[in-house]
């Protein structure tokens, strides 16, 4: 589904953040990167998600069989490819649902289905609210505007949770959040779980792979993949930490 | 001033028919803008408005309207139920028109028959403040006006519908409307007056209106500018008010290639409130200035003032306001805010909250910022899968949505979020 070749980006100052990652992920198959600060995560997962501020100077990346590097962002995304954002922006005066049903009708569009009206729409977004535990006033409120943060990275995943993509990203998804809200998001991420899905999430610790189990974890460090294994590998970086690995790169 | 140009307006003086005491003001008018000619840039109000494109062309004044369908106005109309009154190239038009039934003390209708039905109250609509704004254009108004619409409460009267004005001009050779309106509303009486300003092809609409509040009145306004892109629009409102009277204002810019809005607003009795908000919101080589100049003359006013401005391509806006604070003014309590985006480099906008406060005993603020499209919140939009654009006109709708909150009557807002969608050409939700 996702193959990543020899991926080298670099931000805006010129400085090189990825130095050649490789990767692949089949559909059903859930993988993990785990690193250390500054080893280039999240800027992975914006350039995959047409993040501007990002240059790939080398390599390709394909989804499945496409050139996702020439799509814009707007039309990745409808194409399923989902970020949930490290730090979501918070957007006053669009109303939360107003702009979720934007987003799932240009979703729809794209998917050649027909547009949901208001009840059908509001039938869906109640079912997700509940298993996210989100209560309906909060889409009444501008998008992620007054939000605590667990409040918004929940917002993240219930959105995932509307928009059904084929490739989830999640950047950083646990972080900030309480052992509850880590347990609703982690419930969330595995409701969406099916075959024909990928899911790559990022994350600096390994508590969140607790709840959802990958297949495959991969340790970044300074812009390359140093380590890849299956999920024990989780639990050794926790022992040992990122120092050994480090070195390594 | 060419001489070709006094010529032009001099010719427009009404020869006959009208009262004695008007023809008196026309000639004064007149002779006030032929000593002052056309305002210039060296004028600190005037500084942001390229009036050249009014001085290139002539524009004699309007003559006779063309009949006009009522289809022309439909997209102008207010969804509920109003007092209407609709004028065609600067005159009335009963065909267009539905002022309806009028509760007792209500007068409504255009001042070309309530000249002679109604001098005394007529007179009111031109005072010496004309000559006090120092307005030309108020000048050459006061001498060659066709028409306006005059609305007047007794004392206590509260209209049960909204008076809607909409001023059409049609296309046709290159012409200028002047219209003067009055509004005056006696202790206690209470209207909400919408405004809405459109046409097609090539002209000048130079209104100007005058609002005097009695003690304890309150009047709501709308107005929604959305004339023809070739079309020049100058608009000057002046508005006294008495004690504890309230003037809300609300001014939509959207249309014509040249236009200003300048709102005088006197404080004159104590306890007075006023609320000016708008939104401008221009594209192409647009140019548009919003003035506002409050005048804190008695103790315990209150003034709450927020302007939006949206310029893209290389559309020019600016805001000029000033909020003045006399000297026994005290316990003042006055906020002005301009907040601006640009959506190009070429765009411009120029903003200019002034305070000028000689109480000492007052709470006054003001704020102005310039700034561009937030392209981190484009980027969460597009990343959900919304078009680039559409993202954009999320993100201008809501930058606008902000001064259009102040509106909290719910019809009206719907009615200025309806043109907001026009300009944004965003289908309704």
């Amino acid at each position: 589904m996702l193959d990543i070749k020899n991926l080298h980006a670099r931000i805006a100052d010129g400085r090189e953040i990825l130095k050649g990652i490789t990767l692949s992920i089949g559909p059903g198959a859930t993988h993990a990167i785990m690193g250390p600060n500054g080893s280039g995560k999240s800027t992975l997962a914006g350039v995959l998600a047409g993040k501007p501020g990002y240059e790939v100077t080398q390599g390709e990346v394909l989804y499945n069989g496409r050139d996702l590097l020439a799509m814009p962002a707007d039309e990745r995304a409808r194409e399923g490819v989902f970020l949930a954002f490290q730090y979501p922006v918070e957007i006053p005066g669009v109303n939360n649902m107003y702009f979720l049903r934007a987003a799932l009708n240009a979703t729809r569009k794209q998917r050649g289905e027909p547009d949901l009206d208001a009840g059908q729409f509001l039938k869906a977004v109640r079912a997700k609210l509940k298993l996210l535990e989100i209560g309906e006033d909060l889409l009444q409120r501008g998008v992620n505007v007054g939000f605590s943060g667990g409040e918004k990275k929940r917002n993240e995943i219930f959105q995932m949770a509307m928009l059904e993509p084929k490739l989830a990203i999640l950047d950083e998804t646990d972080s900030g959040l309480d052992i509850d809200a880590l347990q609703t998001v982690a419930k969330g991420i595995n409701a969406l779980h099916s075959l024909d899905r990928a899911v790559l999430m990022i994350t600096h610790y390994q508590r969140l792979l607790d709840f959802v189990v990958p297949d495959q974890v991969h340790v970044l460090a300074n812009g390359r993949i140093v380590k890849s294994g299956g999920k024990e590998l989780a639990l050794e970086l926790e022992k040992t930490g990122y120092a050994g690995v480090g070195d390594a790169a | 001033m060419s001489v070709a140009d006094t010529k032009l307006y001099r010719g427009a003086l009404p020869q006959k028919g009208e009262p004695a005491w008007l023809r008196t003001r026309r000639e004064a008018g007149l002779a006030r803008f032929e000593q002052t000619g056309f305002p210039t840039r060296r004028q600190e109000s005037w500084r942001y408005t390229d009036l050249r494109a009014l001085q290139l062309t002539p524009f004699p004044p309007a003559r006779d309207a063309a009949a006009l369908s009522p289809d022309a106005i439909a997209p102008w109309r207010f969804a509920g139920e109003t007092h209407r009154l609709v004028f065609v190239d600067g005159k009335f038009s009963e065909a267009l028109s539905a002022i309806g039934t009028l509760s007792k003390g209500a007068t409504i209708g255009p001042v070309s028959t309530l000249v002679s039905a109604r001098p005394a109250l007529l007179e009111a609509a031109f005072d010496a403040g004309d000559d006090a704004a120092a307005q030309p254009f108020a000048a050459l108004n006061a001498a060659i006006f066709a028409d306006g619409f005059v609305l007047a409460l007794e004392a206590g009267v509260t209209l049960d519908k909204p008076v809607e004005i909409i001023h059409w001009v049609g296309a046709g050779a290159a012409r200028s409307c002047h219209l003067r309106n009055l509004v005056n509303l006696a202790p206690n009486a209470r209207a909400t007056l919408i405004e809405s300003f459109a046409g097609s092809g090539l002209y000048w609409n130079n209104a100007v209106t005058r609002i005097a509040l009695s003690e304890g009145a309150a009047l709501s306004h709308a107005k929604v500018q959305s004339e023809s892109e070739d079309g020049i629009h100058l608009a000057l409102n002046r508005v006294t008010l008495a004690a504890k009277s309230a003037y809300q204002s609300f001014v939509l810019t959207l249309g014509a290639k040249l236009s200003r809005h300048e709102t005088q607003a006197l404080l004159a009795g104590e306890g007075a409130s006023v609320g000016l908000d708008g939104a401008f919101l221009l594209r192409g080589s647009q140019d548009a200035t919003n003035v506002t100049f409050v005048d804190h003359a008695a103790p315990g006013g209150t003034t709450r003032e927020l302007f939006k401005g949206v310029a893209d391509d290389r559309a020019h806006g600016a805001f000029l306001g000033t909020i003045a604070v006399r000297p026994h003014a005290q316990k003042t309590d006055a906020q002005q805010t301009s907040r601006n985006l640009l959506l190009s480099p070429r765009a411009a906008i120029d903003t200019k909250p002034e305070l000028e406060i000689f109480a000492d005993d007052v709470k006054c603020a003001h704020g102005a910022t310039v700034g561009d499209l937030d392209e981190a919140a484009l980027f969460y939009l597009e990343s959900r899968g919304i078009p680039a654009d559409a993202a954009r006109r999320m993100l201008i709708e809501a930058f606008a949505a902000d001064a259009l909150d102040r509106v909290t009557d719910q019809p009206l807002r719907d009615f200025l979020d309806g043109h907001l969608r026009r300009w944004l050409k965003v289908l309704p939700a």
